[in-house]
């Protein structure tokens, strides 16, 4: 640390707290001095300091010192008195408006590093206008009455040789009414007499007269001569003039012009020696002892104050001398000015005493006290107090400062704020530098007393001030991650370059606040409007790099182009390639097909460049999809978005592609020529532009595309945008990644980011466009619709080998020709239209269909081709379907292309149906078919229409009228519905010959509606009903092993008109379920019948009955079967777990047999409960004949046995007490074996009357 | 209920993880006449941003947590609560009510704790749960 007496402070304590000496001269002295180009007090000036006087003193408790240095202020009479304190205001404004216009030049520098600051040396922290400021805002309180800092302690009267009178004029100088009238002049005042002699134009006769006049008049050592301007033609040069530094306003070569070495040396500096040394010393010296003596003396009520104030002088201005004494005087004095209630006096003793002090070194702690207590006494003073209360304060802090106290000088400054905020926001300023000066720097609170005067500086529009100082703060702040004091900080030194004119700063900051979704909605709306405002004067449009709004979501940036894939929709190219590539495997030729030998795989292959980037075809355009989110809660308009794009015409072939990556690492203002070749037209390639707007927090995924109409490279850069028309936003790419969904999954990992979004751009290529007109997106499960597929070729060039792939053949199934239908759609599948009913084609066991080779499109000729659509299962079907194509006579890089259409249909639930067959006890070779139907779905009536068998050997047919199945005609959701069907095996053995067969052998499609009698069925073998039956057929079941007795039933329904047609827009016109490998509950490969009368009369009076009985057996198995007919005599115990049908055996009850319902489950048997325990269990009757028979039965063929039983009472008989043991031998390895038992068989003996 | 103006969680790297306007907005003092009224939540912040420096000094000075009021700014006070972590919790007040802002603070870190124990949270990450600030604001409430 710096001995106080050496820091700045120190010194300047030293030079502003001295001795004064008050001046009074003629006007003629003055004229004297004037020729020199300077007043006689500034002549004097230099030559006041001493630095080694050496003078004997003693302190007023007889101390011996030596006084070294000793300091003298001249001041002439007019100009003792306190200062206006307005002018003093207006001074130091002017003070403060000078610094900021010479700052002005810097402003627009950014911020320095905050590291340069701190590794600043102290003296530059702060700018250096402040210790000027500081010393004129002391220099507004000097002179001020309570306190003699500055109150003269002698007085130099001086007279010219030349003035007439010249003791006359002493005297009338003293008395004169130019003394200062503030009544604190001591009368008694220390004179010197001073005659001021001009070599050039007074004669020395007269002087030295004078002298002696003079000297007798006043006394001999109060009088001096002073013999000046010796230099006769007043040109003298002085090497180092004393006086330029102290006059700054004349040319320093003319100062002093008439002094020669002579008189400055001998006559000034002697004089000045000689009145400080002689007179000015000693005298206070004696003052202060007087003084001394007069305070232990009237210690009580001691109310001179003048005196007291001389005496306070001697302190000051005799630092040293006074170093052990002052304490203890002060001491007693505050005392009593403490008791008179004097505070301001008391202040001033406070303060001078913690200066004394300070310069003296002595106690820290004291010094400090003092000037805490002067200080807030000078506070309670209130508003007259407080000009005092400031320079306190400041030296106060400069002393804090001298011991490297920064931070409780920072408080001080703090605390002599004040409320004129011009005054405040200096010292707040201060306090912030003192806050870096401290040790650790304490940034955060430097910032935030710059913030604070900056904010006064703009109160009082030194809003060149308040830029500095926020600037300043910015980089305290400018990695903070507090929002509120980032926003403030940016707005407000935005707002100000704006008013200063500094536009493009001003925008460059508000840049920074654009970002702030945080803040309320009126801030944010505050922030916005000003923004523009300033956008709107710099008059120019602004391009801002990484501009905040609207932000832009990187991860959905999404690149959709199309090679040699192209795709029908949006929704299709959004589909994972992986769909698509499995989707097209069979059909594209394979790449590893043409390496067959070198030579031609080098042909073949791309070169290399062409295959890391993706290729594009000319006149096709790359779209990609961005998302734009607005943070603010206003909504904002965007306009203009597009792309900014570089397209490389490949002129010199691939050598561009080469240099190509060098420029890739574009710099701004590189692409800012980029978007001005975009703009102006100029273009190998189209942009497109959206405008939109967005809504307080809102998203919106932006489509952009880019058309490239040249071969070249095609790199996309970034994306610009405006922003309410006024500035425009760029955003460029590179350094994220993207998702190029359509890149090849073996690629992508290759590709850098930068790859991703560069095209190699080829000639341009027919493209294949295709759609599906009417496709509907909601139908019923088992809706039937007849679609037609467009294909168009709009490029000149044919396209040929057109092949499709479907995902879904079950949903889908393309017609045979390209043919419109000539009627009606559902129409054309009745019977009947004969002209359309085509055999279906079984050979389409691929799912791949080719168009017919002569198919070939070109210049805008359309291809309409049908599609079969059939809802086959309820959900949301993804349906995918690929157009291959080959281009002809194109020598390109591609030789195929594909199209690929995607759709999504959902489907909903309708009829669901389910059949259960089981052999018809009483008929061979018919069955039973129980349709159960629930109409599933939510809402919407069914017709049902027709039922069919598959195929010819089913013949079906009707067990009840039609309108008893359905006497309400549709079907409600919800509704379950049951109906009997008899079916009927159509396939005759070669050999036999069928007597029973009632019906037709073609008969296989049953009517289910009684309305419109003269409606035809539907043709189920028509191409679209067959196709997809096949298709259902093998999706429903096992294709591979196809049990023989298996029946397909296509029920064909259709929606009722008054079902509601909200649910499925178009309404469907038929609907078709296919119910496939319905098998035959029975499982052998027999079918029998007894054959018998029903009821007999008999007279068992006369004899046994005996009933000749006739088994009717049947093969229907493909094999050679050989039967054992068992029967059974013996009633089988009901216990007895080999007869499950032992219960049924005996006397039952038997209904009146009327219903199938009943019949139907009495043949299966099981469900039947115990008979009635009261009846009698009959007696048995005996299988008379044969026990056991074996017979073999050819396939497909039927064979009789008779059979014959005696009963010997009447009664119903249930004949099943027999078993029929098979063994089917269908080859001559594979034999199968089982048993069947019998069938209840009734009948009915009575006693004949 | 005392004015009270802003609670800010502060973590490491002096970057704020939560920030509450707690009670009813503090009265701006004539030397800010300058500063609008909505501008009080940047007041607080500018305040509360500059008690780090003394936080930074107190906090080694002492074993204990809570460090009372440690800054003031005319009439508003900065009381300050260091975790162990160095995580500041800081309260910008005006009322002298010294043992309900400690018992805020106490339960405060208690659930400052719970969030640091949840395996999502990221130390040093915003505090986003809502839970967290109902918690905060009843106990607000409750203390202050």
């Amino acid at each position: 640390m710096v001995e106080p007496v050496n820091s700045s402070f120190g010194k300047m304590l030293l030079e502003e707290v001295s001795p004064v000496v008050m001046v009074l001269c003629t006007p003629l002295v003055e004229e004297t001095f004037l020729k020199n180009g300077l007043s006689f007090v500034e002549t004097l000036k230099p030559f006041c300091n001493f630095r080694n006087i050496d003078v004997p003193v003693r302190t007023s408790s007889d101390q011996l010192y030596r006084l070294k240095k000793f300091t003298l202020r001249l001041f002439y009479a007019s100009d003792i008195r306190q200062p206006n304190v307005e002018v003093a205001k207006q001074r130091l404004e002017h003070v403060i408006t000078q610094a900021g216009e010479k700052d002005f030049q810097d402003l627009k520098f950014d911020p320095p590093q905050i590291t340069d600051i701190l590794s600043n040396p102290e003296s530059e922290i702060a700018p250096s206008w402040f210790q000027y400021y500081n010393k004129e805002l002391i220099r507004t309180l000097s002179f001020s009455d309570h306190e003699a800092f500055d109150h003269p302690v002698a007085c130099l009267l001086v007279v010219s040789s030349k003035d007439e009178e010249p003791i006359n004029k002493f005297v009338d100088l003293f008395n004169s009414n130019r003394l200062p009238t503030d009544g604190t002049m001591d009368p008694n005042i220390l004179k010197h007499y001073l005659l001021v002699h001009d070599n050039q134009d007074a004669t020395t006769e007269r002087t030295s007269k004078v002298l002696s006049e003079m000297r007798s008049q006043f006394g001999s050592n109060e009088c001096n001569l002073l013999c000046t301007n010796s230099s006769k033609e007043g040109n003298v040069d002085h090497q180092a003039n004393p006086w330029a530094s102290f006059k700054s306003s004349v040319s320093a070569d003319k100062l002093g012009c008439a002094l020669t070495g002579d008189d400055i040396v001998e006559q000034i500096k002697d004089l000045m020696q000689e009145f400080a040394s002689r007179h000015i010393i000693p005298y206070m010296e004696q003052k202060v002892r007087e003084l001394n003596q007069q305070i232990s003396a009237t210690r009580k009520g001691f109310r001179n104050q003048i005196k007291n104030l001389w005496w306070r002088k001697g302190k000051g201005d005799g630092p040293d001398v006074t170093k052990g004494s002052i304490s203890n005087e002060y001491a007693s004095t505050f005392e009593d000015y403490d008791i008179d209630k004097a505070w301001k006096h008391y202040a001033g003793v406070q303060e001078m005493m913690g200066l004394a002090y300070f310069i003296s070194d002595q106690s820290k702690k004291e010094s400090e006290y003092c000037m805490e207590r002067a200080f807030s006494t000078y506070m309670k003073l209130g508003k007259s107090g407080f000009q005092n209360a400031l320079r306190c304060g400041l030296w106060w802090a400069e002393m804090l400062k001298a011991r490297d106290q920064h931070k409780e000088a920072a408080s001080v400054y703090f605390r002599i704020c004040g409320e004129e905020p011009l005054h405040a926001a200096v010292m707040l300023e201060q306090a912030s530098y003192c806050f870096v000066l401290t040790k650790p720097a304490m940034l955060h609170k430097y910032g935030f007393h710059l913030v604070l005067s900056g904010d006064h500086y703009k109160n009082c529009d030194q809003v060149n001030h308040a830029i500095r100082t926020y600037k300043s703060a910015i980089s305290v702040y400018k990695s903070t991650t507090w929002s509120h004091i980032k926003d403030h900080i940016y707005f407000h030194i935005g707002q100000w370059y704006a008013i200063v004119g500094m536009h493009d700063v001003a925008v460059r900051n508000m840049l920074k606040v654009l970002d702030c979704g945080y803040q309320s909605k009126a801030t944010q709306e505050i922030f916005l409007r000003d923004f523009f405002d300033i956008v709107k004067k710099t008059g120019m449009k602004h391009e801002v790099v990484g501009l905040k709004l609207p932000v832009i979501n990187m991860s959905s940036l999404q690149v959709i182009y199309e090679d040699h894939r192209t795709y029908a929709s949006q929704a299709s190219a959004l589909v994972e390639e992986s769909i698509w590539q499995s989707l097209e495997d069979d059909i594209i030729p394979s790449l590893n097909s043409g390496k067959s030998n070198w030579l031609e795989l080098q042909s073949k292959l791309l070169p290399k460049k062409y295959k890391e980037s993706n290729v594009c075809v000319a006149g096709e355009s790359v779209k990609v999809d961005l998302e734009f989110k607005n943070p603010l809660l206003i909504s904002t308009s965007i306009t203009s978005v597009s792309l900014i794009c570089e397209l490389t015409t490949n002129s010199d072939d691939l050598k561009l592609v080469d240099n190509e990556p060098s420029s890739s690492s574009l710099g701004p203002e590189i692409s800012t020529e980029h978007n001005q070749v975009t703009t102006s037209g100029f273009s190998s390639f189209t942009l497109s532009e959206v405008d939109f707007t967005l809504g307080g927090g809102e998203k919106n995924l932006v489509r952009l595309t880019v058309t490239p109409s040249e071969e070249g490279i095609l790199k996309i850069v970034g994306v610009r945008w405006e922003l309410s028309g006024s500035i425009v936003g760029v955003h460029y790419f590179q350094s994220v990644p993207v998702k190029a969904k359509t890149a090849r999954g073996r690629r992508k990992n290759k590709l850098t980011p930068t790859d991703a979004l560069k095209f190699l751009v080829i000639k341009s290529l027919p493209r294949l466009e295709g759609s599906i007109d009417h496709l509907p997106e909601k139908l019923y499960a088992g809706d039937l619709r007849y679609l037609v597929l467009e294909l168009r070729n709009k490029s000149e060039s044919p396209i040929k080998n057109l092949k499709m792939k479907i995902s879904h053949p079950r949903f889908l199934s393309p017609g045979n020709h390209e043919e419109e239908l000539t009627t009606e759609f559902p129409d054309c599948l009745k019977k009947g239209d004969e002209q359309n009913i085509v055999q279906h084609e079984t050979n389409r066991t691929s799912s791949v269909f080719a168009f017919p080779k002569d198919v070939s499109l070109q210049g805008d000729r359309s291809l309409r081709w049908p599609l079969w659509l059939r809802a086959a299962i309820p959900g949301t079907i993804s349906l995918y379907y690929t157009i291959y194509y080959e281009m002809e006579n194109v020598s390109s890089i591609m030789k195929y292309r594909t199209l690929r259409m995607h759709y999504t249909l959902q489907v909903l639930p309708s009829l669901q149906t389910s059949f259960e067959i089981t052999p018809s006890p009483s008929r061979l070779q018919e069955f039973l078919v129980r349709m159960d139907i629930v109409n599933r779905a939510n809402s919407g009536c069914f017709q049902i229409h027709q039922l069919s068998t598959v195929g010819c050997r089913w013949g079906i047919s009707l067990l009840q009228p039609v309108d008893t199945i359905l006497p309400s005609k549709s079907l409600l959701a919800g509704q379950a519905l049951s109906c009997f069907f008899m079916i009927k095996d159509c396939r005759k053995s070669g050999t036999e010959d069928e007597e029973i067969m009632s019906l037709p052998p073609s008969q296989t499609d049953v009517k289910l509606f009684t309305q419109d009698d003269d409606e035809k069925l539907f043709d189920i073998v028509s191409s679209p009903l067959a196709s997809f039956h096949d298709s259902e057929r093998s999706c429903q079941g096992p294709s591979v092993q196809v049990s023989p007795n298996t029946v397909d039933f296509i029920l064909i329904s259709r929606l009722a008109k008054s079902s509601s047609p909200s649910v499925v827009p178009d309404l469907p016109k038929i609907l078709t379920h296919h119910s496939c490998h319905n098998s035959i509950r029975s499982s052998s490969p027999l079918s029998w019948s007894l054959d018998g009368p029903q009821t007999i009369h008999h007279d068992f009076l006369t004899s046994l009955c005996e009933i000749k009985l006739k088994m009717v057996i049947r093969n229907t198995s493909e094999g050679l079967s050989s039967v054992t007919i068992n029967t059974n005599d013996c009633l089988p115990d009901a216990a007895a777990p080999t007869s499950s049908s032992g219960n049924q055996s005996g006397w039952r009850y038997v209904p009146t047999v009327t219903e199938e319902m009943k019949l139907t489950s009495d043949v299966m048997g099981s469900r039947l409960g115990k008979p009635p325990s009261s009846m009698e269990s009959s007696p048995p009757f005996i299988w008379s004949g044969l026990s056991s028979t074996k017979v073999q039965i050819q396939p497909l063929s039927t064979t009789e046995i008779p059979l014959q039983i005696s009963v010997f009472s009447p009664g119903i008989y249930d004949l099943s007490s027999y078993k029929l043991n098979w063994e089917l031998s269908e080859h001559e390895s594979a034999t199968s074996s089982g048993t069947c038992q019998g069938y209840p068989y009734y009948l009915t003996v009575l006693q004949s009357e | 209920m005392a004015n009270t103006a802003c609670f800010i969680i502060v973590g490491r790297n002096d970057i704020p993880i939560y920030e509450a306007e707690v009670g009813s907005a503090a009265k701006l003092t004539p030397i800010l006449s300058i500063w609008q009224r909505e501008d009080a939540a940047q007041l607080h912040q500018f305040i509360l941003h500059a008690a780090l420096d003394v936080v930074q000094d107190l906090a080694w000075t002492t074993s204990a947590m809570f460090l009372k009021s440690v800054d003031r700014f005319n009439d508003l006070v900065v009381s300050v609560y260091v975790t162990a972590g160095h995580t500041r919790l800081m309260l910008l007040h005006d009322s002298r009510n010294e043992d309900g802002i400690k018992s805020f603070f106490q339960e405060v870190h208690e659930l400052y704790i719970k969030i640091l124990l949840n395996p999502l949270y990221l130390p040093g990450s915003r505090i986003t749960s809502s839970h967290f600030d109902t918690k905060v604001r009843a106990l607000a409430r409750k203390y202050l």
